[in-house]
């Protein structure tokens, strides 16, 4: 599936050089650290790595999301030939949701618990389209509810009064309402069990096919990841370390840590293997290394891993690895 | 010494709240050595303005007015304090018993602390004290403690219960500490700002509170302290006869203490709910934050301009 | 729904016997007999035989106490409270229907200004920050709020009414106008309530504005704060819609603590700048002893507080749909 989607793909955002900062004090801390690559039109490119690893924070920087004490201190985001780091705020204004939506980590805590269902997917519709009348936007919500498979008179309900998989799917909708180009989505299904994760991801592969969009999904889940994207970026301690073909990533992985993430899972295909893991902790960042941030917890690590900071290396038009050994 | 200074960093209101108020103490305490005369005595002629000799003036009487708000100091402070004490002491027996208990207790004891918490508390003691006839400052200060507690207890009780929910305290019932040592061992030293916070908070309702009961003429007129410097200012018409300092002199003292158990209350809080601290890093976030914005915009506009000569 | 007000309601009904049992046990516990007291206050107002009537509505009847606390409550709730001594024979409840009307003048008043002003600043002072208002206004405004009020009415009083003579500092209205619904007399009253309602408002303004900043600040954090703004609204209605709608629900709570503080302050202010309102009559029956009208007075300032206080809840139940059962 992943080759010949990729090939016939157009670039629909560009993200070149993206360094993200936090400000702890007088001091810097450096989340995500030179990251570049490209969302296709109408691609799913998942985004992996350990909670802390700065996915979430890059995830938060593609639209400008970034709250203090974040910042986003270098790079550019290209969607349609503009960059959207360089917009204001009226221009963020317009181009949020209605062309990039963001499905958030929690649905428990996305959804504004004081206004209707009804309402959260009306003032989205209605500022992007002043022209629509109230029955239009009635219509518009209802209809979104059916897509995401919840019953349409639920509409006037509130958050509460919905389940943990339905929030989800509730927040679903309010991100498709626009129809948008990108979805982001961070770690969509970690909060729900694995019955409820299930149903999601078909119906977001459904949803996927019949409306064309792509998806940035960012998640620690591999096995996931596995059955949607097409390609996978993986990051380490703010940096990306790996970019390849899901099925590249999956079974030909170059980076150590890639293997070491790919090794941590069970088998889709249900073969027997050990589940290695990756031994020590993620790295401090206060505290860089001179040489490769990975070589601390690295087992293939050499001296010249220690000296100096690999660069990411092109394997193949599709496969980049960020290694010592690969060069 | 450490950790005082840690303390005090970046919690302005903190440390200018306690410097008012260990001034304030240092003063009341010194009252007898730093007070150039006895204030209870008439030692000039009535309602004097400020002078060399009296520096803030006379009262009515002919007291000396900078004599007489030292020595109330020791009045109002002791039965802030005490009865700060009793509302806090109370508000942390009924607040953590009623988080670690739980069941009945709880039920009963936040039923206790919701009905106390809707009565008008003033007026009651206003009624309590008229019937009582003329209050000494140890009946106010009691009085004043057995009414300041429900809006401790209550947020007492919620941060004990947000406590318990944490690790350690189930790693110690796992062990299988006694309850009492998981309170006084655990819980409570987890509470300490809050605890503090609400001292100041109670004793700055009991300065207000028996400086409004003795205003108001329910006090011991003979004794003096601040409400009652107040009382006999306004008996005695001094605002409008011209002697301002009467009334003036002992309003300041109240407020300037009011405000620096307000501001230690304030630093208080920053401590227990740290999203409140740091808004200089917040501006230096937003200075950098804006420069990266003006540069992304420059950048984006020289290019405009380049791109536009590429094509024409 | 029903659930959550049934025991807010009895909160209050139970709030509401705490006060009678207390009025009811006062004069019993006391040492002296408070009927010689009043006897001798009354300074020959009443007639021995008139006395033995009032014991009787108070339930100062011969028998265990839970007749006389029967009797009691009987004599409250028939409506009656009595004559006030000072007044003699005033009825109780006369005179506070006629001092009631002021004092719901400053409260509502100071209340609607200091809630509008000090919830949008809070807002604002949150939205902006450590901006300029943020850091001068949301402390300084607080610090005003911890002034007492007696202190604050006094300045004022000094000030506007005595040193620049801009306001009248005494009563509620001119007594050489005739109370009616002309424009004279209204602008009577409003001149002689601007200075009470002005220490009101800055000894008020303070609480709501801190509470509602430090709610927003921390409401500010969520999760549906960044989805609003990920949506593209306008970043006022983020603000409103998304984050001030959810932050005003616990300055709603804390709505007691602030009734309590309003009713001291009435109390103190209308001494202060001799207002005819309940506040200032319950300090008259005080150095009166006039016990019937300051235990009518206590029982009506306890039942509208607890009135504001089921208001507030209403508004409650109206903002959080969590508490309505589907």
């Amino acid at each position: 599936m992943s080759e010949q989607s990729v090939k016939q793909s157009q670039p629909l955002m560009d993200i070149r050089g993206l360094s993200v900062e936090y400000l702890v004090g007088d001091r810097r801390l450096r989340a995500v650290d030179n990251v570049s690559f490209t969302i296709n039109k109408g691609e799913t490119v998942g985004l992996a790595g350990e909670s802390g690893c700065g996915k979430s924070t890059l995830a938060f920087a593609l639209t400008k999301l970034q709250k203090p004490p974040a910042l986003i201190v270098e790079g550019e985001v290209i969607f349609d030939g503009k960059d959207v780091l360089a917009f204001d705020e009226e221009e963020l204004r317009r181009f949020r949701w209605k062309e990039t939506s963001v499905v958030f980590q929690s649905a428990m805590n996305c959804l504004n618990p004081v206004i209707s269902i009804n309402q959260q997917i009306c003032d989205v519709l209605r500022v992007h389209n002043p022209a629509m009348n109230r029955g239009e936007l009635q219509d518009r919500a209802r209809e979104l509810l059916r897509i995401v498979g919840i019953h349409p008179d639920r509409l006037n309900q509130y958050p509460h009064q919905f389940s943990g998989g339905m929030r989800q799917r509730a927040v679903l909708a309010i991100s498709l309402a626009l129809k948008p180009q990108l979805i982001i989505m961070d770690e969509p299904t970690t909060a729900l069990d694995v019955v409820v994760e299930r149903e999601i991801m078909d119906q977001l592969s459904e949803l996927k096919e019949q409306f064309g969009f792509s998806i940035l999904l960012i998640s620690h889940d591999l096995s996931l990841m596995g059955e949607i994207t097409d390609r996978i970026a993986v990051m380490y301690a703010g940096k990306l370390v790996e970019i390849a073909p899901t099925e590249d990533v999956l079974f030909r992985p170059q980076h150590p840590y890639t293997k070491g993430l790919v090794n941590s899972f069970p088998d889709l295909l249900g073969e027997k293997k050990e589940l290695t893991g990756i031994a020590g902790n993620p790295m401090n960042l206060f505290n860089p290394p001179a040489g490769c941030y990975f070589e601390e917890r690295c087992p293939e690590s050499t001296e010249q891993c220690k000296k100096s900071d690999p660069t990411l290396i092109t394997l193949n038009s599709q496969h980049k690895a960020k290694c010592h050994l690969l060069s | 010494m450490k950790s005082i200074f840690a303390f005090y960093r970046g919690n302005t209101p903190a440390l200018m709240g306690s410097i008012i108020v260990f001034t304030f103490i240092l003063l009341s305490a010194l009252a007898p050595w730093i007070a150039p005369y006895d204030a209870e005595k008439r030692v000039a002629r009535g309602h004097q303005p400020p002078s060399a000799e009296h520096i803030l003036g006379t009262t009515r009487s002919g007291k000396d007015v900078l004599s007489q708000v030292l020595y109330a100091g020791r009045i109002s402070l002791t039965v802030g304090f005490a009865s700060g004490l009793i509302a806090t002491v109370i508000a942390v027996l009924l607040g953590v018993t009623s988080a670690y208990v739980g069941g009945r207790v709880d039920a009963f004891l936040m039923f206790l602390t919701n009905v106390f918490l809707v009565l008008p508390g003033l007026p009651l003691i206003v009624v309590l004290a008229a019937f009582l006839g003329e209050v000494g400052p140890l009946s106010i200060a009691l009085i004043l403690g057995l009414f300041g507690w429900p809006g401790g207890a209550r947020v007492m009780r919620a941060q004990a219960l947000s406590i318990r929910e944490k690790e350690f305290v189930t790693a110690a019932e796992v062990i299988g500490e006694s309850k009492w040592r998981i309170v006084v061992v655990e819980i409570l030293p987890n509470m300490v700002s809050l605890i503090v916070g609400t001292f100041t908070g109670a004793a700055l309702g009991a300065v207000m509170g028996q400086a409004a009961l003795e205003f108001i003429g329910l006090g011991d007129p003979n004794v003096i302290s601040w409400g009652t410097m107040l009382f006999w200012a306004q008996n005695n018409s001094a605002l409008i006869v011209g002697a301002w300092w009467d009334a003036i002199v002992p309003g300041v003292a109240i407020a300037v203490f009011a405000m620096g158990l307000a501001l230690l209350n304030m630093g208080m809080d920053q401590i227990s709910n740290p999203q409140l601290k740091g808004s200089k890093n917040l501006k230096q976030w937003k200075k950098l934050n804006d420069e990266l914005q003006a540069n992304r915009k420059k950048k984006q506009e020289s290019r405009k301009i380049a791109g536009e000569v590429v094509e024409g | 729904m029903g659930g959550y007000l049934s025991s807010r309601l009895f909160y209050y009904i139970a709030a509401f016997a705490v006060a009678l049992t207390f009025n009811f046990l006062l004069p019993r516990l006391m040492p002296g007999d408070p009927f010689e007291i009043m006897f001798a206050a009354s300074q020959g107002k009443i007639q021995p035989a008139q006395l033995e009537v009032l014991k009787e509505q108070f339930g100062f009847v011969s028998g265990p106490w839970h007749v006389q606390f029967w009797e009691y409550i009987k004599g409250i709730f028939s409506g009656d409270l009595g004559p006030s001594l000072i007044y003699y024979p005033t009825p109780v409840t006369e005179i506070i229907a006629g001092s009631m009307p002021w004092t719901l003048l400053l409260a509502g008043v100071s209340s609607f200004i200091s809630i509008t002003v000090g919830l949008s600043l809070g807002i604002f002072a949150a939205y902006h920050r450590g901006g300029k208002l943020d850091s001068i206004a949301s402390p300084g405004l607080t610090l005003l709020g911890a002034f007492p009020q007696m202190v604050s009415a006094m300045l004022i009083l000094f000030l506007f009414g005595l040193h620049l003579d801009w306001l009248p500092i005494s009563y509620g209205y001119d007594p050489d106008i005739d109370a009616g619904w002309t424009l004279e007399f209204f602008l009577s009253v409003a001149s002689h309530a601007a200075l009470p309602l002005l220490t009101l408002v800055i000894s008020g303004l303070g609480g709501w504005l801190f509470l509602m900043r430090n709610s927003m600040i921390n409401t500010l954090g969520e999760d549906y704060i960044t989805m609003g703004k990920a949506k593209g609204l306008s970043g006022r209605r983020v603000m409103v819609q998304y984050a001030a709608r959810n932050a005003i629900l616990p300055v709603v709570t804390a709505v007691a603590l602030n009734i309590g503080f309003l009713v001291a302050g009435l109390l103190i202010i209308e001494m202060i700048f001799n207002y005819p309102g309940v506040g200032n009559m319950m300090l008259t029956a005080v150095s009166g002893r006039d016990y019937p009208l300051l235990q009518g007075l206590l029982l009506t300032i306890v039942g509208c507080v607890l009135v504001a206080n089921f208001l507030a809840d209403l508004a409650y139940l109206w903002l959080d749909p969590r508490l309505r059962k589907s």
